[in-house]
């Protein structure tokens, strides 16, 4: 019999209930509603609606020019879509922005953080900006630092920090107002091992306590870790959405056949390509994607050896997000 | 070699900014100041006219007919003024001379005595009267003086010489009309016409205010674009994006940039000021409610500058390229470089469109001229520089709307 856990700490906890290894959210904490928006005559979004749980920890992918931080930039009130809505808890980004600004915090893609200034008086800066009371904001700039290990060097100019020193001062940035939404933008991006270690500790840490955490990564690894649900978005719209077991039995894909070939050239991979759907090049190597390795293995064994090819060594790789994402987009994250 | 060359080259002229400032900044600048000096405009082998304005408070035939044979010249060009304006006018600056024909006249020139003629000028334009005296004074004397100076030497000579026939008094006459009409009463003209300098010659230099007002309302125009295109860094950082992200209105990102470049634009006019006092001797603490009002009203017309041309700069480079064509242009015809009196007549007219000419007089105001806070001239000023303020942050408004918080 599963165990079932409710939460009785509502403040620092996520808002479900969990069964066994599942967990099960109440209360809906976005909702997002036929959203589009065009740059010019570029559609960006076209009409895409999803909901993000209270306490979910949801992931957005899709490759560049997705319309990924379009979303993000409207659910964040950068931007106005040109029709449909979005609501954070019980505010309208439309009728109430201020408020809804309230209880978000953004990471964005960028280290958005004055150089020329210390840690403290970043923080301080930044902080200040949600009204929190000085008092407690000394007292949270301090908890955040050392959270993130950087409090001795907090007087130090951020022009004077590493990447990854960068990288955590802009994320605690955006905890001081202790927001129940954290929008982050590709968090991880160009950073130290030492430093994506410490923003995976934080970024766990924060779920744990229950914050709404919308997430865009092109790190599959990082997607497959955190989120408790996944959206694909593609050419502006949602393609499929759910759970990895849900993605995964959508995709119709189960493994991956990795070939490597002694004789491996441009004109090869082209024949092979066009007699293969799901067919992908990673350098010299060849990934066949197969809902049936067993029965595609001989076949696809048997067309390399028609068209000449010299197959050096097969791997067998199980479904990951990166497959799925291929299978049902025809595309690589990274394209 | 050659290639690198080229490549350069083709770089230089893809990047319009480049390009612009190489040639045509230059180009405008030496228009400029071709025309601020004079060199351009007129037809090279005439005199430009000066321009003599003259107040007739005799209102006779013979002050008329003195009028009509001033503006006759080929090198005078009169304007008329009232008689109760002449004073005030170049009081505040409005004239730099006014010559005055006052009453009785008329009846002098018939007795042969000394005319009323008063010519009152702003001591502070002196190379502007160099000028003018020069034109002036000398057919001022060969239209009234001769014919005086004449009568009154020939009833002299008559008076004292009672018993000579009349064909020596005939060859003395004669001879005393061709000597006064040969030129030789030029030298004259000092103790003929009576001179004025309405402004008091107090200790401050006139030049001391030029120099210290117009340096420093130019070099605050480039300060303040720098302050205005901190925007553009934050734009460019991407920490405007995430201001935009904290519960504030956006034009409120505007107004703290606002703040800030005035409080800088006040405290660097107090800095130049005050480092004028020590360092000239310009006496600030006798003037001090007007030169802070007028401080205040510089600055918000100067930072309002560097926030409009921020506002309307999609990058920092481009605005620095802008601004610099602005601000010298500006400098130039508003008088930071050349002061406008010296000016012709259609530079000093184009130079009210300048922030520099508006701060400049209103310090001349203060320093120079003696205005009290309450003088409606030194008033308009202030006026003046809150309104171009007050629009440009208008425009700077929709601009950084339009332009800046289009961020995506």
């Amino acid at each position: 019999m599963n165990a079932v856990e409710f939460p009785l700490r509502l403040k620092r906890s996520w808002f479900g209930v969990k069964i066994g290894k599942k967990k099960f959210y109440l209360f809906v904490m976005i909702s997002v509603s036929n959203l589009t928006k065009s740059y010019g005559a570029a559609p960006a979004l076209k009409g895409i609606s999803f909901e993000i749980k209270k306490g979910e920890f949801f992931g957005l992918l899709g490759p560049n020019g997705a319309g990924k931080t379009t979303t993000i930039s409207i659910m964040s009130t950068l931007l106005e879509p040109d029709s449909g809505s979005v609501k954070i808890a019980s505010f309208d980004l439309k009728s109430n922005p201020t408020d809804s600004k309230k209880i978000i915090g953004v990471v964005p893609q960028e280290i958005a953080l004055y150089n020329e200034l210390s840690a403290y008086d970043n923080l301080m800066f930044w902080g200040s900006l949600y009204n929190v009371s000085k008092s407690d904001l000394k007292s949270r700039i301090e908890e955040t630092l050392k959270l993130f290990g950087l409090f001795d060097r907090r007087n130090d100019k951020v022009k004077t920090y590493s990447g990854g020193m960068k990288r955590r001062i802009n994320i605690a940035s955006a905890l001081l107002h202790r927001p129940k939404v954290l929008f982050m933008d590709e968090p991880t991006v160009g950073i130290d091992p030492q430093s994506r270690n410490l923003i995976f500790e934080v970024v766990e840490k924060l779920h744990r306590e229950g914050m709404t955490i919308v997430y865009t990564t092109h790190y599959m690894e990082e997607a497959e870790r955190f989120c408790d649900r996944i959206a694909i978005i593609d050419s502006g719209t949602i393609i499929a959405q759910g759970t990895l077991d849900e993605l995964k039995s959508l995709s119709k894909i189960s493994e991956t056949i990795v070939v490597s070939f002694s004789n491996f050239s441009e004109d090869l991979y082209q024949k092979i390509s066009s007699e293969w759907a799901g067919v992908t090049r990673h350098e010299n190597d060849v990934h066949f994607a197969t809902s049936d390795v067993k029965k595609d293995l001989a076949a696809m064994v048997l067309k390399c050896s028609q068209l000449g090819l010299n197959i050096s060594h097969i791997d067998i790789k199980k479904v990951n997000l990166e497959t799925i994402f291929l299978s049902l987009t025809g595309k690589q994250l990274r394209d | 070699m050659l290639r690198l060359a080229f490549k350069d080259l083709k770089l230089f002229f893809a990047e319009k900014r480049s390009v612009m400032l190489t040639f045509a900044v230059p180009i405008a600048l030496i228009t400029l100041f071709a025309f601020a000096f004079g060199g351009v405009g007129q037809d090279k082998r005439k005199a430009r006219p000066t321009r003599v304005v003259v107040a007739d408070e005799d209102q006779t035939l013979a002050s008329k007919k003195i009028i009509a044979e001033l503006d006759s010249s080929k090198e005078l060009e009169v304007s008329l003024i009232a008689g109760e304006q002449a004073e005030s006018a170049v009081k505040k600056g409005d004239e730099a001379a006014v010559l005055v024909l006052h009453k009785g006249l008329s009846d002098s020139l018939d007795a042969g005595k000394k005319p009323p003629i008063e010519f009152k000028y702003d001591a502070a334009k002196e190379a502007e009267i160099g000028i003018l005296q020069g034109a002036l004074i000398g057919k001022l004397m060969s239209i009234v003086g001769g014919k005086s100076m004449e009568k009154s030497v020939i009833a002299q000579i008559d008076s004292e010489n009672p018993n000579l026939d009349e064909a020596t008094k005939k060859l003395i006459h004669q001879q005393v009309s061709k000597n006064l009409s040969s030129g030789e009463t030029k030298k004259m003209a000092d103790n003929f016409i009576k001179t004025t300098a309405l402004v008091a010659e107090e200790e401050t230099s006139p030049g001391l205010v030029q120099a210290v007002a117009g340096t420093a309302i130019m070099m605050l125009l480039f300060s303040v674009v720098s302050v205005g295109a901190s925007m553009l860094d934050e734009k460019q950082e991407g920490t405007l994006k995430k201001l935009l992200y904290a519960p504030l209105h956006p034009n409120s990102i505007l107004f703290g940039k606002m703040i800030y470049a005035n409080v800088i634009s006040m405290l660097q006019l107090s800095v130049m000021f005050l480092y004028a006092k020590v360092a000239f001797g310009l006496d600030i603490f006798s003037h001090l409610p007007a030169l802070l009002l007028m401080i205040v009203a510089t600055a918000f017309a100067c930072s309002s500058f560097g926030v409009l041309l921020a506002s309307i700069g999609k990058t920092r480079q481009q605005v620095q390229g802008l601004s610099t064509l602005i601000v010298l242009i500006m400098s130039c015809i508003g008088g930071s470089m050349i002061p406008t009196f010296i000016m012709p007549q259609f530079m000093q007219k184009i130079s009210v469109f300048s922030v520099n000419y508006w701060g400049i007089q209103g310090f001349y105001d203060i320093f120079w001229r003696s205005l009290p806070l309450t003088d409606t001239t030194f008033l308009t000023r202030i006026l003046v520089l809150v309104a171009i303020g007050t629009v440009m942050n208008l425009i700077a408004l929709q601009m950084f709307k339009k332009n800046v918080l289009n961020i995506a």
